[in-house]
């Protein structure tokens, strides 16, 4: 559609590349479809359209962000799901990236809402401060409710609903090595620790590092490795988002210049498609566009990966799973059949719940910040898993993972631990009363 | 004697249309005079479009078909049928069971939306229509639509005239979508089923995708009087396919099979199909030659059954149903019960009954066509005006 | 673009904004006013993106009720209103105006009822019109009319527009396949037309509603007709070396007889849009494409098919591709019911709508590459040939006055043509804005004298959706 900017407006090369973006869209209108906060508040400014919408008007008046824009692009999820529906290529997570940025430049939030946000850049992207934090939430659980009671604390409220009542061991995973391929090495590749997950589900990356082992791939988890940045990259916070990604490819391209990487590998999907736009949020930098480019490059999810293996096709386990494609995923990375091809693989039956597109709530931090929206979508997409009546449910991000997990009764599991245990490893302690046709 | 006019063009109707203006002389339309519910009392003069006459334009190719509005039905359906079309919406023929003579002419078709057994799957009379010319009741010449399958641009008037019963304008030409005829055709019977059952088992058939184009349930009461007694005894629930003789013959396997559950299932070969679905079309077991109340009322598929077990306990009736039980061909024994009727009507979900037939003097006491809730009367009346701000045009719907 | 006037805003209301906003923000609950100057621009335009007025306000109603509370108001009041479903009109049927509060349904998106042994689903105006599809496609039934923006626009959208779609060569479009509405009077009342049972008691009231753009109410709740889905259906791709043969091959196959599901036409440029979006495996090296989709049993598919491709032979046809798999189809369906949007991957566009008869397609087609090319643009055409609905999308840089200016041009000139070659402006996409001073062209004043006392007869005062439709010369007085 028609744009509105002066030369010197689109000097700013991100102004620029919003503007390309803005122009491919013709305001069709398809996006408001497979959008979650328009298909739950039904309004066209909590829809893709809306955003963009909005987004130009801002941009192209070079106005500060107010409190009406920042509570709409506040309620986006960054799902794509209307990159995946957009007939016309309209690049909505980097336009919507550029707006946080100018939000975060030219916009002072409330006193309550600054302090929630700080609070979780402070803290998530931390294993050590974050497992203080979840202890700390254990404490605070009683009060749950009563944060609920005013709206300001409505994210204290959320935070404490969602830490786990008990938090598992820390991982001995979770340390830098190296972990050796078992019998002839076929590959060699790093694996990104992760910040929450570690400490939330640390049974994630040590199942991942088991299969690829027996599988005859050397798994290194190099050391001086932060967070992917995604955290706070989607707050706005740009400066520290670029720090991480500098940080972290100065690290694996270390590893590559010291053993060789075949991939980076990712278990947490929301992390691999940040990662995998390094080269992107990196562009501008002289000295690390390019480096930036050869880590996205190198950065696969586990199942991009494992898809490339050839693994044998297992017998029935006589397990239903339902099968959640997390966004960033489905859309973020565009990753949708590899994940069910290996579980039919490791003999489970597949299911794909209805409304498969929309997302969960959970979107990083979007279940803490945004409570009433995102309890909305769990229920939805919980009712929507039950109703393929699944043993149990299979995904790739751990932010699917703990969202899910207090809606439904149903055990959810990251796709790699069914793997692990359908090649070789240990049944899974979470489905270990689950019965199954497997000879024992 | 009232006077009857006869326009031999469209531009002498307007003509007449805006001196009967000048003097307020009120018109009642007719075409060949075959379907009206009630002859013009209250001085109206008759506005006959019988003298506009003759196919316009035939194109096979496109499917479509321009005539002016007096032309008879009997005319346009041979000349279709030499390039082996139809009309999708079987016209009804309502001599038999008013007892009328003439012509039936294609304007009176639309006027009427006189449509058969297939309209509840391909369509009412409206359906079909494309565009229109008419006079109003200012006398003026005015076209809708077009001669194009999709087609809208502006507000739809042709599709509000069909059906409008004369009362807003004088329809002198129409443009109609047409559709191949079938190669061939039969009926699956399903024998000695009570009404509710046939209501389901013909809502099963219709779930099938078999196509089915046409769904009647002729009850015990009904069905001797059908093609002179040659369907099997009892009560017969008939289900019409069409189409190529292969794919037919296919299908037709299929419905039996899955219609083996509700009863016995016979079949019918295409003459018999033929003729059948004709006499269905036309109520022909009530063309008796008598007054007895006979109404055509209109409800939701399953609400049909409801409706006339419901009147049972109440009135003398006798009924059979068209359109998968929609559509309720209902005989009073004496009274048109018309109060009742609507009563129950609305108790079955809504919808609606037109009065056919009954003694002159009770189809003058009694409201024909269906009593609307007073915000639709109210747009009606201002649609009337719009037309025909006048009100030379009279006719029962609008009063 | 700026050729095509609104109405002038009323003064009058334009002073009283604070009060109205006020007023409506009684009459809705919370969230569902937007009148925040900021928050009003996203609703300025609809997908006809060239014209954008700002509305005054726009309610999210929730419940026919509001509607109609909100109708009474600015009946009460002389505020004009601008229904609004999802905003996808091409036409620009939902571009709101500067006096004028948008009544969008977005918020009302719930089936009410699904009736299977009746055959009908009833459902909230704001449901988009593959929602209706996708609940009951599980029992075996569909919604027919498919309009290409299924996905997105509303089925209230779909009834103001009487919107088709590739399938309506078969199955209608939504007029035929609309049973009853819920509709709000300007003034507010509340009515029932039709219902799930057929035809009309009365005038086909609802014959008229469907298509009036907005303008005779707006509808809340809609019954529609399910058809069971048939046993297969299978598209099939003709490539030919011109389009004038692709042309003349549909006039053939519906001459002789025989009436695919759809028969869907894409010209080169189209095709490249196409499957640079949607990898359809849509074969590249013709000039003109058609999808033809037969459905039914295996054997009735293939008989209809040998004698399409029977005809197809005698118009030169160069490539014969059947699909092989769900998958494929899919694709092949995906690939074309993109095409606008794909379009916008290249370039700004507006998309013409005229109808022609079959006969004129190649003379059309002929001379739409003549007008585009006379005002130095390019075109892709992709379009329902069976019915001749024509799709012209013509290419230009909006963000170039002049290049836009052209292109508006050209696209008069286009529907012209289909106009006098015996067709209409319009074949799904309705009047909207985008037409409006067109509509001369195909009728005369005493036929839009007579659409216009009928429209006033259920808006006396011209509030609804006031700028569109018809001519803003020669109006009835209010």
């Amino acid at each position: 559609m028609q744009t509105n900017f002066t030369a010197e407006q689109l000097a700013d090369p991100h102004v620029a590349t919003s503007e390309k973006i803005l122009r491919k869209c013709v305001h069709c209108g398809f996006c408001t479809a497979t959008c979650p906060t328009y298909v739950t508040l039904g309004n066209e400014l909590d829809s893709p359209r809306g955003r963009i919408y909005l987004i130009k008007d801002m941009l192209e008046n070079g106005r500060p962000a107010d409190a009406e824009v920042v509570t709409h692009i506040d309620r986006c999820l960054s799902c794509l799901a209307c990159t995946t529906t957009c007939p016309s290529g309209v690049d909505y997570m980097h336009l919507v990236d550029h707006a946080r940025m100018h939000i975060e430049e030219t916009y002072r939030r409330p006193f309550w809402n600054r302090l929630t946000r700080n609070i979780l850049a402070a803290t998530l992207p931390y294993p050590s401060r974050f497992r203080i934090a979840l202890r700390a939430a254990a404490l605070g659980r009683p009060f749950a409710g009563l944060f609920k009671r005013f709206k300001a604390f409505e994210p204290f409220g959320a935070m404490l609903d969602l830490a786990p009542k008990t938090l598992p061991k820390a991982s001995a995973s979770s340390k830098p090595g190296t972990y050796d391929a078992a019998g002839e090495r076929h590959g060699r590749v790093a694996i990104l620790s992760g910040c929450a997950q570690p400490v939330l589900k640390p049974g994630i990356n040590e199942a991942t590092i088991r299969l690829l082992n027996r599988l005859g791939v050397e798994v290194v988890a190099p050391a001086g490795e932060v967070c992917c940045g995604s955290l706070v990259h989607h707050m706005g916070r740009e400066a520290q988002a670029l720090e991480a990604a500098r940080r972290n490819v100065d690290v694996w391209l270390e590893e590559v210049e010291k053993g060789g990487l075949d991939a980076i590998i990712i278990t947490a999907s929301g992390c691999g498609t940040t990662i995998k736009d390094y080269g992107f949020m990196l562009r501008l930098d002289p000295v690390y566009a390019g480096k930036a480019a050869r880590v996205s490059a190198l950065a696969k999810d586990v199942t991009e990966y494992l898809a490339t293996l050839d693994l044998p096709q297992q017998e029935g386990k006589g397990l239903t799973v339902a099968y959640h494609s997390a966004c960033s995923m489905q859309h973020g990375q565009k990753i949708t059949m590899a994940p069910k091809t290996l579980l039919k693989k490791a003999g489970f039956t597949v299911r794909d719940p209805a409304e498969g597109h929309l997302c969960c709530g959970s979107a990083g931090t979007y279940n803490i910040l945004q409570p009433e929206i995102s309890a909305k979508l769990k229920a939805r997409k919980v009712k929507n898993i039950e109703a393929t009546k699944p043993d149990l449910i299979a995904t790739g991000n751990i932010g699917c993972i703990t969202q899910i997990a207090t809606g439904t009764a149903v055990p959810i599991l990251h796709t790699v631990e069914l793997l692990d245990w359908a090649y070789g490893g240990e049944k899974p302690v979470a489905i270990s009363n689950l019965s199954t046709k497997m000879p024992a | 004697m009232t006077p009857i006019h006869e326009p031999l063009s469209e531009e002498a109707a307007a003509r007449l249309v805006m001196i009967a203006g000048l003097s307020a002389t009120p018109f009642s339309i007719s075409g060949g005079g075959t379907r009206s519910l009630l002859p013009a009392t209250d001085g109206a003069e008759q506005l006959s479009t019988r003298g506009l006459n003759g196919i316009v334009a035939y194109n096979p190719a496109e499917m479509t078909m321009t005539v002016r509005a007096g032309t008879p039905l009997e005319k346009v359906e041979a000349a279709l049928a030499e390039n082996r079309q139809m009309l999708a919406f079987e016209p009804v023929d309502l001599r038999g069971v008013l007892g009328s003579s003439g012509i039936p002419t294609i304007g009176g078709v639309f006027a009427t939306n006189a449509s058969g057994p297939r309209r509840f799957v391909a369509g009412a009379a409206r359906d079909s229509l494309l565009g229109v010319r008419f006079v109003n009741g200012k006398g003026e010449i005015v076209k809708a639509g077009g001669r194009v399958m999709k087609n809208v641009t502006g507000l739809d008037l042709a599709k509000l005239l069909a059906g409008s019963h004369g009362s807003l304008a004088l329809l002198t030409e129409v443009t109609f979508r047409v559709l191949p005829m079938p190669e061939t055709a039969v009926t699956i019977v399903v024998s000695n089923l009570n009404d509710a059952e046939a209501t389901a088992a013909m809502a099963t058939a219709m779930a099938l995708p078999v196509e089915v184009s046409g769904a009647a349930h002729l009850p015990e009461s009904v069905r001797g009087r059908f093609v002179g007694g040659a369907l099997p005894d009892g009560a017969a629930t008939v289900l019409r396919l069409e189409g190529l003789a292969a794919s037919v013959s296919v299908r037709a396997q299929k419905l039996a099979d899955a219609m083996a559950g509700f009863g016995t299932v016979s079949q019918c070969d295409a003459g018999l199909t033929q003729r059948l679905w004709r006499e269905i079309r036309d109520a022909t077991p009530y063309a008796d030659g008598t007054s007895r109340p006979l109404w055509r009322v209109s409800v939701a598929p399953t609400a049909g059954q409801q409706l006339v077990a419901a009147l049972r306990l109440e009135a003398g009736v006798d009924a059979f149903y068209d359109w998968q039980g929609g559509l309720v061909w209902l005989r009073m024994e004496s009274d048109p019960e018309a109060a009742l009727l609507r009563r129950y009507i609305k108790a079955v979900g809504g919808g609606h009954a037109t009065l056919l037939r009954a003694r002159p003097d009770v189809l003058a006491a009694t409201e024909i066509f269906q009593p609307q809730t007073d915000a639709v009367t109210a747009i009606q009346t201002a649609v009337k005006a719009s037309f025909d701000p006048a009100g030379l045009f009279r006719s029962r719907m609008t009063g | 673009m700026d050729q095509i006037a609104f109405l002038e805003p009323r003064p009058a209301v334009l002073s009283r904004r604070r009060e109205i906003v006020a007023d409506l923000l009684d009459l809705l609950p919370e969230g569902c006013l937007v009148h925040e100057p900021r928050e009003l621009v996203p609703f300025e335009t609809d997908a006809f993106v060239s014209y954008r007025r700002l509305p005054l306000a726009v309610a999210l109603p929730e419940t026919t009720q509001q509607v109609a509370a909100v109708l009474k108001y600015c009946h009460r009041y002389g505020v004009p209103v601008v229904p609004r479903g999802a905003g996808t009109s091409l036409a620009g049927g939902a571009i709101p105006q500067e006096d004028a509060v948008v009544i969008g349904l977005s918020k009302m998106s719930r089936i009410l009822e699904v009736d299977f042994a009746n055959r009908t689903a009833t459902v909230q105006a704001g449901v988009t019109n593959l929602a209706i599809s996708d609940a009951v496609s599980a029992d075996g039934y569909f919604y027919a009319p498919d309009p290409s923006s299924q996905l997105a626009c509303t089925i209230g959208g779909n009834i103001g527009m009487n919107s088709g779609g590739a399938h309506c060569l078969k199955y209608g479009v939504t007029t035929n396949n609309l049973l009853g509405v819920k509709l709000v009077l300007i003034d507010g009342t509340i009515v029932d037309l039709g219902g799930k049972a057929l035809d009309a008691g009365g005038l086909d009231l609802l014959a008229v509603v469907c298509g009036s753009e907005g303008q005779l109410g707006i509808v809340t709740e809609a019954t529609v007709r399910l058809i069971a889905r048939p046993e297969g259906a299978r598209p099939v791709l003709f490539g030919f070396d011109t389009s004038e043969e692709a042309g003349a091959c549909v006039a053939d196959v519906i001459g002789a007889g025989i009436i695919p599901v759809a028969i869907e036409f894409m010209d080169k440029p189209a095709i490249e849009i196409c499957e640079a979006f949607a990898q359809a495996g849509y074969p590249m090296d013709v000039e003109a494409l058609l999808i033809v989709e037969v459905e039914g049993s295996e054997a009735e598919m293939d008989a209809m098919l040998a004698s399409i491709i029977e005809i197809a032979g005698r118009h030169g046809v160069k490539v014969v591709k059947e699909c092989q798999s769900a998958t494929e189809a899919a694709l092949i369906w995906k690939g074309r019911k993109s095409a606008f949007g794909a379009t916008g991957r290249i370039a700004d566009y507006i998309c013409m709508d005229g109808t022609v008869p079959l006969g004129q397609l190649p003379h059309v087609l002929r001379g739409t590459a003549e007008i585009v090319a006379k005002y130095g643009l390019r075109v892709a055409n992709v379009f329902h040939a069976g019915d001749g609905n024509m799709h012209p999308l013509i290419l230009f840089n909006a963000n170039d006055p002049e290049d836009a200016a052209r292109a508006e041009a050209a696209g008069n000139e286009i529907l012209k043509l289909c106009v006098d070659a015996g067709g209409c402006l319009t074949g799904e996409h309705g009047v909207g804005i985008e037409k409006r001073d067109l509509m001369r062209h195909q009728y005369s004043e005493v036929d839009l004298a007579q659409q216009m006392a009928v429209r006033a007869a259920f808006d006396p005062q011209w509030l609804l959706n006031p700028s569109k439709v018809f001519p803003l010369e020669g109006r009835p007085a209010a």
